[in-house]
């Protein structure tokens, strides 16, 4: 991972202490992200209700079409629960980094990331923790104050589940980084590279669970999802969260498909980086 | 709208709605001149329209999967107003926001010095000075659609009911402007909110339902507070018989006033304005 393909532009005398000057090196990401953030609380603060719009707008939807009953074993409280939780992994595993890695190769703000000592992903990832920190506490914040006064989103506490949710959170959240980030590569090649992340969040509508439990899509389409990355990027978590995901052998196994997707998207991400940073010509700034 | 603008430009000059009318001609003359330099776009616009509107009805399909009416609208009715979400989302990605989604950009920059001291009013320079042509396609597919809704649900709609709709989807589109200028518009207060219109686009995911599948608190909020319901609710109901002749004039009625409302607003935001340096 560290270093990579920037290692020939480290200059020639470079700290040797590589384990002491990683964590600097990332805690002064974090803080340039927080501060920067910080400067834009409003800005996130809108793209923070973006991002709850959609699942509140197909809760009150279900709501009203579970009526008093139960579709797909999922009645009003279920759902309610459900809907929650997909804002709070949302929020956690979200992925925008597409959206600068193109703006980056085309206007040659990749330039000067690259003569520094250190692969830009690890900027991205700072950004990432930092940007999640802020706003999972503010919808953890929100989340409580409606679980006072509102049973129905109230999870079981379940220490273990948490725990387990959290290792899953962990494995999306890198999950949907590697696929946002090699979609981003893409326009090493195309000018179109967020127009094909686009088709592919169109699709993670269906297929991550963000309009519906997968137990209620059609079966063929459930099973898709299951078997590509896209359950593992939202719906697993939210899954196991909600206490849908028996903390046996099924667990173990959605814990599997997300490691081995992981994996995945980390060979595509190392291969397009390389392949692409050789053909990168700069644009002038 | 003519003659209006001579009044408010706040320059000695009389601009007469042709006059306004040929400033307009000109403006979209440009755009389209600049558009036929990337034909490729129209193809990739037109993918997407397709590749959006599947995925609009799969989204309503999973719905009708387990129900046969969301807010007393059958699957069909629903696909009728989904034609008419995506036309207005073509006017709203090839109109609005390449115009007065700048704003905040423009107030940040101080680039709007330089539309204020255009001979025209400003409101108008700043709401429909571009043009995207290619969404023209979203607005055609999309009426499209809700044809195809209607030929499903075996209604041929009389005259009047084509005019009701007319004047419903007239209404709906200023509306939806009247919604953007009021968003852009505070802009002049809040400088550093840089994503204003991504509040539309909140807002706008919940024109994909009828209003009457919503609870009843935030179904009040949709019609009164944001005129979410007249957008495409109403203009739809004209095609579905949910509405009648008297709720297309009400709709008039609340398009007329939120474009006052609006007007008022950019004018206090105007005076306020004391420029960006740069």
């Amino acid at each position: 991972m560290s270093g990579g393909t920037a290692a020939p532009r480290r200059p020639a005398g470079a700290p040797s202490g590589a384990r002491a000057s990683w964590l600097e090196r990332y805690g002064a990401l974090f803080r340039a992200a927080w501060l920067v953030d910080l400067q834009y609380r409003a800005a996130i603060l809108i793209w923070l209700l973006l991002g709850v719009a959609q699942p509140l707008v197909m809760l009150t939807i279900w709501w009203s079409v579970a009526g008093g009953g139960a579709v797909g074993g999922y009645g009003q409280s279920q759902f309610a629960r459900y809907f929650f939780a997909v804002m709070l992994v949302d929020q956690l595993t979200l992925a925008w980094d597409i959206w600068y890695i193109d703006r980056w190769v085309r206007e040659g703000e990749l330039n000067f990331r690259l003569v520094r000592p250190f692969n830009p992903v690890h900027e991205a990832i700072a950004d990432n923790l930092a940007y999640k920190v802020r706003s999972a506490s503010l919808v953890v914040a929100v989340w409580l104050i409606v679980a006072a006064v509102w049973p129905a989103v109230r999870l079981p506490v379940e220490p273990a589940r948490w725990a387990a949710a959290a290792l899953a959170i962990v494995l999306a959240a890198a999950l949907r980084f590697l696929v946002s980030f090699s979609h981003g590569l893409l326009a090493f090649w195309t000018t179109r590279a967020t127009g094909v992340f686009q088709l592919h969040q169109g699709l993670s509508m269906f297929l991550a669970g963000r309009i519906a439990p997968l137990a209620l899509l059609p079966p063929a389409v459930a099973t898709i999802a299951g078997v590509l990355w896209f359950r593992s990027s939202l719906a697993f978590p939210v899954e196991v969260l909600t206490g849908r995901v028996p903390l046996g052998m099924p667990y173990v196994r959605g814990i599997a498909v997300q490691a081995l997707w992981a994996v995945v998207w980390l060979i595509i991400y190392r291969l397009l980086w390389m392949r692409g940073i050789r053909r990168y010509e700069a644009v002038g700034g | 709208m003519s003659g209006r603008g001579a009044g408010l430009s706040g320059h000695g000059g009389r601009l007469s709605g042709r006059r306004y009318a040929h400033v307009l001609g000109a403006f979209w003359q440009v755009s389209l001149a600049e558009e036929l330099q990337y034909r490729g776009n129209f193809l990739a616009s037109l993918l997407n329209t397709v590749f959006w509107m599947a995925m609009a009805l799969l989204t309503a399909g999973v719905f009708f999967r387990q129900t046969d009416a969301l807010g007393g609208w059958s699957f069909w009715q629903v696909v009728v107003l989904l034609g008419v979400f995506n036309a207005v989302a073509g006017v709203v990605e090839g109109v609005l926001r390449p115009n007065i989604g700048k704003l905040v950009e423009h107030v940040r920059r101080g680039s709007l010095d330089l539309i204020l001291v255009k001979p025209v009013d400003a409101q108008f320079m700043v709401s429909f000075r571009q043009l995207v042509f290619w969404n023209v396609s979203d607005v055609l597919l999309g009426l499209g659609l809700s044809a195809y809704g209607l030929h499903r649900l075996h209604i041929t709609p009389a005259a009047l009911d084509i005019a009701a709709f007319a004047i419903a989807v007239c209404a709906a589109v200023a509306i939806v402007y009247a919604v953007w200028l009021g968003l852009m518009t505070l802009a002049f207060w809040f400088v550093a909110v840089e994503n204003l219109a991504v509040l539309f686009d909140a807002l706008y995911e919940t024109a994909r339902f009828p209003v009457s599948a919503y609870p009843p608190v935030l179904r009040f909020l949709l019609v009164y507070l944001v005129p979410i319901a007249w957008i495409t609710t109403v203009p739809a109901g004209m095609l579905t018989g949910h509405g009648s002749l008297l709720r297309a004039l009400e709709a008039a009625g609340v398009a007329l006033l939120a474009l006052t409302l609006t007007r008022l607003l950019w004018r206090a935001a105007l005076r306020r304005y004391t420029s960006a340096g740069g």
